[in-house]
């Protein structure tokens, strides 16, 4: 019995750190999102407004459904482009593949920098005047040459994707990489013999047994793309405009530039369902029985 | 018509030599047996022949066409894995018709051409299930069956029942004896079971350190091997080796015990080699030397007496219902017809 009393005692503070950080910050952020919460108005956190909020972002904010169309596009090009990216650079880099070892370190750089930190080399590379890509480009691409590419509403959010892609490519080839390693050899073997060509080995044999880490990684890039918010501040800080204002840009502009956290608050709500839905998935790839 | 022609084939890594520098000729219809210890080139050869490994140097010849720059699957060659190689994803029945669909076979003969390959490895019950519901047994009779569902010009296995218990490798064994008859598809099987080379083989090729050491039949390996190498690795219980010298005709063994007639020129230094079942166990005094017994076992079938020669222990085979014990002294008399002198240098064979 002591064991057992001393066993909870030992992992109570953790418990009550977590409580504190995670917990009550959520019920309490749901309490808002039902309130006025205007940051400005001393007693409106605690002004009852009912489903409100809700309904004004559904009916009254084009802004909303802005930031829901940015992120969603957002989060289906990212996601496509960076898995099919990082799936060929895997299977270049895999046991077996063609290049390794020297560029599978380099590869991990772009892993190693903070997403403000992307955004911000980013905004730097495509500076109209001394950007190394916005030169590049214009040299490659005649028509690019006198654009100012994060001043377009349509370039500025290709750079957000572009910059995105590039940061997330690393951990998404190594885990591919594990995941192709794991592919048994002689599956592979057995149908190159049987008469498969390269295309047919990879499409039949290789993908369906690498399936379950694709949806994985799939998943885990998805609910990363959708709480995007940290890279696309510091690169275009949603603009021009709000032509790469995601959700959680828009959640952040409202709650704390305007002041308004309780509308703020059922916004963040908002945005929980499709990632309940995406976790829900996630677990049940990653925890499923066989 | 499909024989298979090595010509002076080599396989380096680096420093090391996988298969150095062979040739064989392997005939159509025929059953080739490549056996030898690990790391001895047999897989390695069987793999190149597969085009699943780049030969360093030299030629093969699958009929009349050299395959050395063709991929795998234009070499019309199947093949059985040690592990299988089944794909976990599909099931059976799409296991075995996955040759047939990648090259192309007409929808309508894959499903009785499947249904064939089943039955002929017994496995039409398990069509629709995955390979991980099968047995390994089971899963070895898939990758035949996935094997035989064409008719390729080579078959080609990879120590395919070494994964299966000692039981079930016995009846498999048979099995595919029977299979092999049956179909009459030249054949090159990799192992390293002394039994599974004899009982299968027309024509086995022993391998040790990338070379071929000896060609023959199971029966010319067995009874007239080449070098020491091949006595010692072919035969259960293995061919006892006793060191000695020739001396007026006579064997002389190193204690000085003047043994056996042969009939080789004297010679300050050979091997003798002699079979477990080619010495007569007789009682104390009968025969032609008295030993001491170390050990004795009783297989069932018959019994082993390992005993004291000098210094070297000898294993004899002995009637199924000898029965003697440890220390006791029985005489043994070796069979001088069935005797073999190596050249402890070399590890050749001295003929007479």
């Amino acid at each position: 019995m002591r064991d057992n009393t001393l066993k909870y005692l030992l992992v109570l503070p953790a418990v009550l750190v977590v409580f504190a950080t995670a917990v009550w910050p959520l019920i309490e952020s749901l309490r808002l999102s039902f309130t006025v919460g205007r940051l400005n108005r001393p007693g409106s956190l605690d002004q009852y407004l009912g489903w409100e909020n809700f309904t004004w972002a559904f009916s009254q904010e084009p802004a909303f459904w802005n930031s829901v169309w940015v992120t969603t596009v957002y989060t289906f090009l990212t996601v496509a482009l960076t898995t099919v990216l990082a799936l060929g650079l895997a299977m270049l880099l895999a046991p077996g593949g063609r290049f390794r070892s020297g560029v599978q370190t380099l590869l991990i750089l772009p892993f190693a920098m903070s997403p403000a930190l992307i955004g911000v080399s980013f905004r730097f590379m495509f500076n109209p005047e001394f950007g190394l890509f916005d030169a590049f480009f214009g040299v490659i691409i005649p028509p690019l040459a006198d654009v100012s590419w994060l001043a377009d509403p349509v370039l500025a959010f290709a750079v957000c994707v572009m910059a995105d892609v590039w940061g997330w490519i690393p951990f998404l080839t190594l885990v591919l990489i594990g995941g192709l390693a794991s592919v048994p050899q002689d599956t592979i073997e057995a149908a190159q013999v049987d008469g498969a060509s390269g295309w047919r080995v990879f499409r039949d044999i290789t993908l369906p047994q690498l399936a379950p880490v694709l949806a994985v990684v799939i998943i885990l890039k998805s609910i990363f793309s959708l709480k995007t918010f940290d890279q696309i501040f510091m690169l275009t800080n949603g603009g021009p405009g709000t032509a790469t204002q995601t959700l959680s840009h828009y959640i952040y502009f409202n709650g704390m530039k305007y002041g308004q956290i309780g509308y703020a608050a059922s916004v963040a709500w908002l945005m929980v369902i499709p990632m309940i839905f995406l976790t829900y998935a996630y677990a049940k790839f990653v925890f499923r029985k066989n | 018509m499909a024989e298979v022609t090595l010509k002076n084939l080599t396989k380096r890594w680096g420093d090391f030599i996988g298969v150095d520098n062979q040739s064989l000729e392997i005939h159509d219809k025929e059953f080739l047996v490549l056996l030898g210890p690990s790391g001895c080139g047999k897989t390695t050869t069987m793999r190149m022949i597969a085009g699943l490994e780049d030969p360093t140097d030299g030629e093969i010849r699958i009929g009349d066409r050299v395959v050395n720059d063709d991929l795998p699957r234009d070499r019309d060659v199947a093949m059985v894995f040690q592990n299988y190689g089944l794909y976990p994803h599909m099931t059976i029945f799409d296991n075995i018709a996955y040759p047939l669909r990648v090259r192309g076979t007409p929808k309508n003969e894959i499903e009785p051409r499947v249904r064939k390959a089943a039955e002929q490895v017994e496995l039409t019950e398990f069509l629709h299930r995955k390979p991980k519901a099968l047995s390994g047994g089971q899963r070895q009779r898939v990758a035949l069956a996935r094997a035989i569902v064409r008719t390729p010009k080579v078959f080609l296995m990879d120590e395919p029942l070494s994964n299966l218990d000692a039981k079930l490798r016995v009846t498999m064994r048979a099995e595919l004896k029977h299979l092999s008859r049956a179909l009459k598809i030249t054949t090159i099987y990799v192992t390293h079971d002394q039994i599974e080379a004899m009982t299968l083989a027309d024509r086995v090729a022993v391998m040790k350190n990338g070379i071929i050491q000896q060609l023959g039949t199971p029966d010319e390996i067995y009874n007239d091997p080449a070098n020491l190498f091949v006595a010692g690795f072919i035969g259960s219980p293995a061919m006892n080796l006793i060191n000695g010298s020739v001396q007026d005709g006579h064997f002389v063994t190193t204690g000085g015990t003047k043994l056996v007639r042969v009939a080789a020129p004297d010679s300050p230094s050979v091997v003798l080699g002699v079979r477990a079942d080619d010495m007569r166990v007789a009682e104390e005094g009968e025969g032609d030397l008295d030993v001491r017994i170390y050990a004795f076992e009783n297989t069932g079938e018959a019994t082993l007496l390992t005993v004291q020669w000098g210094k070297q222990r000898v294993i004899a085979k002995g009637d199924r219902h000898l029965r003697k014990d440890q220390d006791d002294i029985v005489s043994v008399s070796l069979d001088s017809d069935h005797l073999y002198l190596f050249d402890p240098e070399t590890g050749d064979r001295i003929k007479r």
